[in-house]
């Protein structure tokens, strides 16, 4: 396991370098520039050449982009913010990151806090009505997307009810959190959902459940130690991909509700041409993700003997 | 005079939107009192100037007699050979100092004042830092640091002598060595100033020192200790304007050097030092007990980074001011509500907005076209009934109350035969029977899918209606749209200009000269260009501005835009406790004035 492990770590770099030399060369070649932003309507070709020169931007992309992976590199340096002038991207990227953990953090528990538990009872009644409602309940609310969700959500609670507020962030245990977290993480519910559903089928059709109830157990003995302690290892799998998401904003949320997060910020800093930040961005999401499905993978299999990684044969 | 003074920031966000402005450099007065997440999208051009819009509120007033006091003191003088009056107001008639004001305001995009281009960040740099001259009140050039100043009989030296008591804020005396070193430093290739070519390019020798081809400015001299001269490359009397700029500010050698940390606690000149900021949190600018022109009677300012929905936290009375959305408004002005007394008109910005006209491109190469588009619109009714009022139709380049506005202008009233008439005799007259008229594109910039502002509709309507050309709208995202439009890619295009600086100079010269790269129509007119040169070095201020109406006179003549806003005046919500916040139409610094009356 140890190789498997470090096998994946090696192919991280390069993964990394792909990403980040994607997202370089599309930022360059697309039009715009932060220099001309800086300029405004203050048009002046000598000026933008001169601070384009001064900047780099105009040598070969391959020596800007290899300058670039030598300050991360060597130095752990994301470079300044050409639209916070001399502002350290770091500094400015780790205020939003945290911020938008935190909302993440909200989805997450309310995806899984009412994901499994529904998941969960509509496995164990498979077939029945009450299957079927909540199924269907949740699909519903899959099917939703935040643009239609969003508006509602403001028009009811903000608007008319007045419980919530519109916008705004003031921190993890405030009502600005409510809506956004009910918009981001109801649709999520309806994929656990629909996971644990199946996973709780799939445990219920083996052998050694039909075994269990053929010794005489209590049929909640086999329902509780049997089915759902099998039925949850899968989805280790969905919380894996669901941290690793937690650091990456989520744009259209983040906007609606005026979050001030990774999503907004990378669109704000598009519209501003801030390379530096967009890099740092692209490379830090990636990072995570990829971290995060190898430490999902990795302890996979700690939790459950049965699969070996890496060990050859076995799925 | 005006017996108040207003200001507004606010509105921005409406305007942004209506007008397809965008403001500058991100934009940003405080985002904060939007309470919808519109991420407007931003851009104007004027940094220096007013409010970029892109959200939304505030500046707000508190006039009082001492108004009166303070505009005459900004006028400018015919005392001796000085170049501006001193800004140094007394104010003996003043409660006893102390008091926090508290307000929302944004991020400043940087607190190097030789960076700075964007409103927001001037404000903080405008408190925090000072230079050699600034604006009064009422928008003249004075004294700050320097304690007299003269111009030579030609009118390119400007001799500045420095105020005996004028001491950065750990006590040091600010020297003419500072001044020197700190506009050399603005222009240093290795600070990235994108400024310092528009406010310092006049001074003889910059530019070398911008190219890096010298290592000093040979335009800017030390005398002794406290007396500097600059020479500048023609007798242009707006340089003094352009020094008020924070490009010109005068910073600490020592730190700046010394200290690559020396913009969290920056040794400057002005009112206020910079006691915290957290980035994201709040910034606290606290009293310069030394401030060379008398302490400001406030002990503290507040500014309030993390948002919040500003009327609410106005009407807790956690802020001392804001700016009134137009939801808030019609409640505000009924004068039953409790907070209609504390509502004060701002003023509108120095701003003029206009549809511009390639007029290298057909159909646009013909006048009689170009002037057809601007008799075909009724500005005045799309103002009233599409936009409430909130501006009014464009009558020229300059805004009222700028330096240099006339009234005497004749500018297009709506008169849909004349337009008919004037397209009959264009060369396309028989283009557009046949229906072969060129197609036309007018491109405006906005992103996130932002609604086309209705009065832009409305023009593109009257248009067709009234002279039978179909106009398609695109959109364009801010960076794109500026790269385009100042490559004069487009053929049609809606932008806004803002004053940087309070000199015809600045619209006039800066849009429409042939020459200027800012000009992004194609126009030019050899006899415009003639004027306006003139005007440059004319140092009789009423011969000049008579050349300038002349020339918009000539501009509006041929049309190279078709005209349509000045910005209209605001609301702002200001406590009654807090006097003399004055909301003005430049970015000026101000809050040295305010003070609690209770």
């Amino acid at each position: 396991m140890g190789t498997y492990a470090a096998r994946r770590l090696l192919w991280l770099p390069f993964l990394l370098l792909i990403v980040t030399f994607v997202t370089f060369a599309l930022l360059r070649v697309g039009p715009g520039d932060p220099v001309q932003v800086w300029l405004g309507q203050h048009q002046n070709d000598e000026v933008r050449a001169r601070l384009r020169a001064q900047l780099g931007l105009d040598d070969p992309l391959v020596v800007q982009y290899v300058r670039y992976v030598e300050g991360v590199v060597t130095r752990l340096d994301f470079g300044e913010s050409l639209r916070y002038r001399g502002r350290p991207v770091s500094e400015l990227l780790s205020k939003r990151m945290l911020v938008s953990l935190q909302l993440n953090a909200a989805v997450v528990i309310i995806t899984l806090g009412v994901g499994i538990p529904v998941g969960l009872f509509a496995g164990l009644k498979q077939g029945t009505g009450l299957d079927v409602v909540a199924v269907t309940i949740a699909l519903v609310f899959q099917s939703l997307p935040v643009f239609i969700t969003a508006p509602v959500l403001l028009l009811m609670f903000a608007l008319k009810l007045d419980l919530l507020p519109a916008s705004g962030w003031e921190g993890f245990f405030s009502p600005n959190i409510v809506m956004p977290a009910l918009v981001m993480g109801v649709p999520g519910i309806a994929i656990v959902v629909r996971f644990v559903r199946a996973s709780v089928l799939d445990v219920m059709a083996q052998d050694y459940i039909r075994t269990a109830r053929a010794k005489g157990l209590a049929e909640s003995t086999v329902q509780w130690r049997h089915i759902l302690r099998n039925a949850m290892l899968p989805l280790w799998t969905i919380f894996g991909f669901t941290i690793a998401g937690l650091a990456g904003g989520t744009f259209i949320v983040e906007i609606y509700f005026g979050i001030p997060g990774v999503g907004l910020f990378a669109i704000e800093s598009f519209f501003q041409r801030d390379y530096p930040v967009l890099l740092a961005i692209a490379v830090i999401t990636t990072a995570l993700f990829v971290l995060a499905n190898l430490i999902i993978d990795v302890t996979y299999s700690l939790l459950d003997p049965r699969i070996r990684v890496g060990g050859g044969n076995v799925t | 005079m005006k017996r108040k003074i207003f200001r507004i920031l606010l509105m921005g966000a409406v305007l942004a939107a209506l007008v397809g402005l965008v403001a500058c450099g991100g934009s940003d007065e405080p985002p904060a009192a939007a309470p919808e997440p519109t991420a407007a999208p931003t851009a104007t051009s004027a940094p220096a100037a007013a409010a970029p819009a892109a959200t939304a509120p505030s500046e707000a007033p508190a006039p009082t007699a001492t108004t009166e006091a303070m505009m005459s003191a900004g006028q400018p003088t015919a005392m001796g050979e000085s170049c501006a009056p001193s800004a140094d107001l007394t104010f003996d008639d003043r409660p006893p100092q102390g008091g926090t004001l508290v307000r929302l305001f944004a991020d400043p995009p940087t607190l190097d004042p030789h960076l700075m281009g964007d409103v927001t960040s001037s404000v903080i740099g405008g408190e925090v830092f000072g230079g050699l001259v600034t604006l009064s009140l009422d928008y003249q050039p004075v004294l700050d640091l320097a304690e007299t100043c003269s111009i030579s009989e030609d009118g390119l030296v400007y001799t500045f002598v420095l105020r005996e008591n004028a001491k950065f804020h750990d006590g040091k005396p600010v020297t003419a060595q500072d001044v020197k070193w700190s506009i050399e430093r603005a222009a240093d290739p290795d600070t990235l100033s994108h400024t310092a070519e528009t406010y310092l390019g006049d001074i003889v020798g910059v530019t070398d020192k911008l190219e890096g081809t010298a290592d000093e400015i040979s335009g800017v001299k030390v005398v002794d200790d406290r007396t500097v001269e600059f020479t500048i490359d023609a007798p242009k009397s707006y340089f003094l304007a352009k020094l008020t700029y924070p490009t010109a500010y005068v910073v600490d050698q020592e730190q700046v050097t010394d200290d690559g940390t020396w913009l969290e606690e920056p040794n400057g000149t002005g009112p206020f030092k910079l006691a915290t900021y957290e980035i994201g949190e709040l910034i606290v600018l606290e009293r310069n007990e030394n401030y060379h022109l008398g302490p400001p009677h406030l002990e503290s300012v507040q500014m309030i980074l993390s948002g919040g929905s500003a009327m609410i936290m106005y009407e807790n009375d956690e802020i001392h001011l804001t700016g009134v959305g137009l939801d808030d408004l019609p409640r505000l002005l009924d004068p039953n509500d409790a907070l209609n007394p504390q509502l004060h008109r701002s003023p509108q910005d120095f701003d003029v907005f206009y549809i511009g006209l390639n007029v290298a491109e057909p159909p646009f190469d013909d006048v009689k076209v170009r002037q057809a588009l601007n008799y075909a619109i009724d500005l005045q009714s799309i103002a009233e009934n599409v936009l409430d009022g909130r501006v009014s139709p464009a009558t020229g380049v300059i805004p009222p109350g700028f330096p240099s506005y006339t009234e005497n202008l004749r500018s297009y009233q709506f008169n849909p035969d004349l337009a008919r008439e004037l397209m009959q005799e264009s060369k396309y007259a028989d283009a557009l029977a046949s229906g072969d008229f060129p197609r036309v594109t007018l491109t405006i910039s906005g992103s996130f899918g932002a609604a086309i502002p209705t009065y832009l509709e409305v023009i593109l309507e009257q248009w067709r209606l009234e002279l039978g050309i179909e106009v398609e709208i695109q959109q364009t995202e801010w960076a794109t749209f500026l790269q385009d439009v100042n490559d004069k890619k487009y053929q049609m295009f809606s932008l806004g200009w803002i004053a940087d600086y309070p000199d015809p100079q600045n619209f006039l010269d800066v849009l429409l000269h042939s020459d200027s790269q800012s000009n992004h129509t194609n126009y030019g007119n050899p006899e415009v260009d003639r004027l306006l040169e003139e005007a440059r070095t004319e140092r009789d201020r009423a011969r000049r501005f008579e050349l300038y109406n002349q020339v918009e006179q000539m501009i509006i003549d041929d049309a190279p835009w078709v005209w349509t806003w000045f910005s209209g005046e605001g609301y702002a919500l200001i406590k009654p406790e807090v006097s003399d916040y004055f909301l003005l139409q430049m970015s000026i610094p101000k809050y040295r004035y305010v003070y609690f009356n209770q």
